[in-house]
């Protein structure tokens, strides 16, 4: 056994949510630039499409649909992430509606990997957005994400980004029964203006019927920087531009989303209705071999941790592993900070119990969360 | 790290029977609404059209309602139990094994699933009308060599399988396989069409290739295959782990037809059933049957007057003592069990042959059919053959898993416990297709060619007697001219009047043999009506018994899954059901109007090639899988049903072709379905595409 806790290091967290098409240019980019492990998920961003009523009925349907998406990650050093961010960018136009997201955290994470050292040409100056957070909500039911997505685009947040999980923990401790409740979750990803994250996280909480038992679970994370795809509708355009146009032009202009300001009396304290949310967390993320989640989070419930969420990622970088097997998981949990410590501790002996090279450990603050309490 | 230390939630039975309770309720009405549209499709089909009830309506109550607690268990048991440890399996054996052995894996598997989940059942009831001088190549595969063929689709399977871990673990697209295989199989077809041997068992191998895949195969094969291209980490399997169950479909069908290609010069011609059946030629008659008893009892079951005349040659008594025989016991099983022996009369004896058996054996044109086989004899053969086709292929993956690669299931008790269900699951289904869905499909599939016929047709003779002839009354016609007639009541309806013909009068005995017919259902002119009708209910029959597969509910389920909700299952199920729905129209066209198989594999084939080229790649791959997993043990029965009353009214050679077209058609409705979602999808990309393009 080696040293009893792990060593962290200061990295950043790269995220790019991009149409399936685009997902090969991802790779090839990143794996370009020297970046050893990328791991890969299946998404669905949800739009708006607004078309004509069919047999020359007045007026127009709004529906929602589904697009396929790809979110690629990968841990970069700090002093790079954002070269590599414009890298991106400008190889994937994202400043372009409709070809995807990006946005990086700065975190600390163990792994037994150096961050990588990477070649990057770097990209157009001024495109990142600076006060940017991210919203990350679980759902317990399949299609329960659509629910919150709706409310999203009826804000007119973002695109919302939508992955699917398993959840782990108190279902586990049932026994047999655990059959009787699904497992599946929907996790959705919502990049908002900072200064209007915590009116919106409050408005989606009531609208998407959260504030209910087993209505999810929605906390923020802070971004560092990032760009966010505006198009969240598609279809008939009345207008020389779109709203969508007109506000990531202004974002851009503006250097930020600061003049979006719009909720304020919804963050006020004082306001009664809103139910409270619970500050100072933190996210952790491991990533392990496919198979060896269950220990990891069996390690860290025995500490005090409440369950996790889970997924299946997939591992695209060779040098990660060895004879290109590359299915691994992926754990998230979401504890109060003063319990942080000794779960991370506990994720890191089931490391070193399981020998599971593959691990990695991130950490990140998770200033406001919320969840139904009794 | 073990698990010993994890505190157990202890629920209090109330509420525990609550949670179970609301979760198989959940599970329950989803298979009611599953099977509800083909049930009540059959149900208005028989009031309305044939204007008959169902002749058991408890049983086959009784039966409807197992189908739907064994469709209910079944796939709760392949998500609980199978697919996960297939996937698991899957996963785990790249990491252990290199590719020699895991192909090896595949082939065995394969190989294994054909054992355990036998197609050949389902081929010998399309071939059971199938004779030895008309298609002696097609007889011999189903009857003298069934071990060769059913070796042949194995071997097919298992080389697919095998192939398609090396496709998964290299990461290779399917596109390429499909380039390949599609041109080699039509090309075999082709060749196959130009010899008058061969072009019959063209049904034969296009079918094994629909029904090879399984309830179980294809869920297992589907998961292994989702792991290992998981665990091979290649960037192009975004939605990997498809085109498997096209490789199980393509490869049987290669295999069947180069079986037939070798058996073909050792096998005679087709020639004249007299010909056949004649003294000069028994010995090589007899290298079909193993004895001469068999080939008398083919004569009878299958050929007419003047193959029995034939073979008995210059021995006419002993052709009349094998006539008056079939009055006894031992004679009933010259007799096939799917006719009663009226039925034989009226299809297969001659007139001088009916004059006989009424003259010589009293009473027989009325003996029974053979009972319904009882719930319990059909419950043992059905569990049987549940434990045949779950235990081995899941004992083989668990002694992989434990054993070879030292790893276990997530959670064991939860596989253990839909393996369980999946057993239960599948003996209560497939008791329940016996005894509930296939008779009610078989009482309207059969008598479906009414619809159609435009002059009466006898169904059947009854002796009345005593006849008194003072029952006979005379009625008088519009024009004024008198008829006779008396009143008969037929299947409990009230009694109506028949005509009275003094030729079917005996007064030495004092009996009448009364004709039964069926009138058409459209009256003399409307025949066209009629096919149109039998075109409907082919479509309204695909489309509905696809629904409620489980091996394309657990495909939907899968490619939501993959593609995180942008492709959902209703819609994969929709496009299959109509892809379905469509072939079975074309199947029925072929045996309608005798249209040679290799003119309707041909253009769809043809078509698919560049509609695949087209598509993406995932899709691709879901498209074709699905032409494999169409033809499940609901469709199958109800299929044959159909196909076989149609063909035996027409007297077609075979009943094979009809489930090869159920399965290329949906892969033509789920490739054109793929390109209007992904069009669809891509529009976030292609406006703005085209916006710059403007600019």
């Amino acid at each position: 056994m080696s040293d009893p806790t792990p060593t962290f290091r200061d990295v950043s967290r790269i995220t790019c949510m991009v149409h399936q098409r685009l997902g090969a240019k991802v790779t090839e980019c990143l794996v370009g630039m020297g970046a050893h492990t990328v791991l890969v998920e299946n998404a669905r961003a949800v739009r708006q499409h607004i078309r004509p009523r069919p047999w020359m009925f007045p007026g127009n349907l709004t529906e929602i649909h589904g697009t396929p998406v790809e979110v690629f990650r990968t841990t970069v050093p700090r002093d790079c992430v954002d070269a590599v961010m414009r890298a991106l960018i400008e190889a994937l136009e994202l400043e372009r509606p409709g070809h995807g997201a990006i946005y990086a955290q700065d975190l600390k994470e163990h792994s037994l990997l150096e961050p990588p050292v990477l070649k990057i040409n770097s990209g157009k100056e001024g495109l990142l957005l600076r006060d940017l957070v991210l919203l990350t909500g679980i759902l317990s039911q399949v299609g329960g994400g659509d629910a919150l997505a709706k409310s999203a685009l009826k804000l007119g947040t973002c695109v919302p980004v939508i992955t699917r999980g398993m959840g782990t923990g108190i279902r586990d401790q049932l026994g047999l029964l655990r059959i009787t409740i699904p497992p599946e979750k929907e996790l959705v990803h919502l990049m908002l203006p900072a200064q209007d994250a915590a009116g919106i996280q409050r408005l989606l909480i009531e609208d998407a019927r959260m504030d209910r038992p087993g209505g999810g679970f929605l906390y923020q994370t802070p971004i560092r920087a990032g760009v966010v795809d505006p198009l969240l509708r598609i279809g008939r355009q009345e207008h020389a531009a779109s709203m969508e146009q007109v506000i990531a032009a202004m974002d851009e202009l503006k250097c930020g989303t600061g003049w979006r300001k719009r909720f304020g009396d919804l963050e006020d304290p004082r306001n009664e209705r809103m139910k409270p949310l619970r500050r100072n967390h933190r996210e952790i993320t491991f990533i392990c071999t496919e198979g060896r989640v269950d220990a990891f989070v069996r390690a860290a419930m025995r500490v005090g941790a409440g369950g996790a969420t889970t997924a299946r990622v997939r591992c695209l970088s060779e040098s990660d592993f060895e004879g290109g097997i590359g299915a691994r998981e992926r754990g998230i949990l979401c504890v109060p900070a003063g319990r942080c410590d000794t779960v991370i501790e506990a994720l890191y002996a089931a490391e070193q119990e399981l020998e599971d090279t593959h691990c990695r450990i991130q950490m990140l603050e998770a200033p406001s969360v919320f969840s139904h309490q009794r | 790290m073990k698990s010993t230390d994890r505190t157990r939630i202890h629920i209090p039975i109330g509420t525990a029977a609550t949670m179970v309770w609301s979760y198989a309720r959940g599970r329950i009405l989803e298979q009611v609404k599953s099977v509800a549209f083909i049930i009540l499709y059959l149900l208005a089909f028989q009031l309305f059209v044939l204007g008959s009830t169902p002749s058991n309506a408890v049983r086959v109550a009784a039966g409807l309602g197992l189908v739907i607690l064994g469709l209910t268990f079944f796939l709760e048991g392949l998500i609980l139990g199978l697919m996960p440890l297939g996937e698991r399996v899957g996963v785990r054996l790249p990491r252990k094994c290199g590719i020699f052995l895991i192909v090896v894996f595949g082939l065995l598997l394969g190989m294994g699933s054909t054992y355990a989940e036998p197609a050949i059942a389902t081929l010998s009831t399309a071939g059971v009308t199938v004779t030895a001088w008309g298609s002696p190549l097609l007889y011999r595969m189903l009857n003298d060599s069934p071990g060769l063929l059913v070796a042949s689709i194995a071997l097919g399977v298992g080389v697919a399988v095998g192939f398609g871990m090396f496709r998964f673990y290299y990461g290779f697209s399917i596109k390429p396989f499909i380039y390949t295989l599609v041109p080699i199989l039509l090309g075999l077809s082709v060749y196959c069409a130009l010899d008058s041997n061969l072009r019959n068992i063209l049904g034969l191998a296009w079918d094994a290739g629909a029904v090879t895949t399984g309830a179980v195969t294809v869920p297992l094969v589907l998961a292994l295959g989702i792991g290992v291209s998981r665990a091979s980490g290649k960037r192009e399997d975004a939605a990997g782990g498809f085109g498997i169950i096209m490789l199980a479909s393509a490869f049987p069908i290669m295999g069947v037809m180069i079986l037939g290609i070798v058996l073909n010069p050792s096998t005679s011609r087709p020639m004249e059933e007299s010909a056949f059946f004649a003294p000069e030629y028994r010995e090589r008659a007899l290298r079909l049957f193993p004895n001469e008893a068999a080939l008398l009892r083919h004569v009878f079951q299958h050929g007419g007057e003047d193959g029995r005349k034939a073979f008995f040659g210059e021995d006419e008594e002993g052709y009349r003592q094998a006539l008056r025989r079939l009055g006894t016991p031992e004679g009933r099983g010259m007799i096939p069990d799917s006719m009663s022996a009226g039925e034989w009369l009226t299809r297969r004896a001659s007139e001088t042959e009916r004059a006989f058996l009424t003259r010589e054996v009293p009473g027989f044109a009325s003996s029974p059919r053979e009972s319904e086989t009882a719930w319990a004899s059909v419950f043992r053969q059905e569990s049987t053959n549940a434990l045949r086709a779950v235990i081995p292929l899941t004992l083989l993956l668990a002694v992989v898993l434990f054993l070879m690669l030292r790893d276990r299931p997530r959670h064991v008790d939860e596989v253990a416990l839909g393996v369980g269900l999946a057993l239960v699951g599948m003996m209560l289904l497939t008791t329940g297709i016996r005894t509930g869905l296939a008779p009610l499909g078989d009482e309207v599939g059969r008598p479906l060619p009414r619809v159609f016929r435009s002059v009466p047709r006898e169904e059947g003779r009854v002796i009345l007697e005593p006849f008194e002839p003072e029952q006979v009354l005379t009625g008088f016609t519009p024009e004024g001219r008198p008829y006779r007639f008396f009143y008969f009541t037929e299947r409990g309806t009230t009694p109506r009047p028949v005509p009275f013909d003094d030729d079917q009068f005996d007064p030495e005995t004092g009996s009448y043999e009364h004709v039964l017919q069926r009138p058409p259902l459209f009256g003399p002119q409307l025949t066209l009506v009629g096919i149109a009708m039998v075109f409907l209910f082919a479509f309204g029959l695909g489309f509905g018994s696809t629904q409620a597969e489980p091996a394309l509910s657990a495909l939907g389920r899968t490619v939501e899954e993959l593609t995180v909700g942008t492709i959902k299952r209703s819609g994969v199920v929709r496009a299959v059901s109509l892809g379905v729905g469509i072939g079975l129209m074309m199947g029925v066209a072929r045996i309608l109007y005798d249209i040679p198989i290799v003119w309707l594999l041909l253009p769809p084939y043809m078509l698919l090639l560049p509609l695949t080229y087209w598509s993406e790649e995932d899709f691709a791959g879901i498209a074709w899988d699905c032409g494999g997993v169409t033809t499940g043990g609901i469709t199958v029965p109800l299929v044959l049903a159909m196909g076989l009353g149609i063909g035996g009214e027409l007297n077609v050679t075979d009943g094979f072709g009809v489930l090869a077209m159920a399965s290329a058609y949906p892969i033509l409705t789920v490739l054109l379905f793929g390109m209007m979602v992904r069009a669809r999808q891509r529009k976030g990309l292609v406006d703005v595409d085209e916006e710059d393009e403007d600019e």
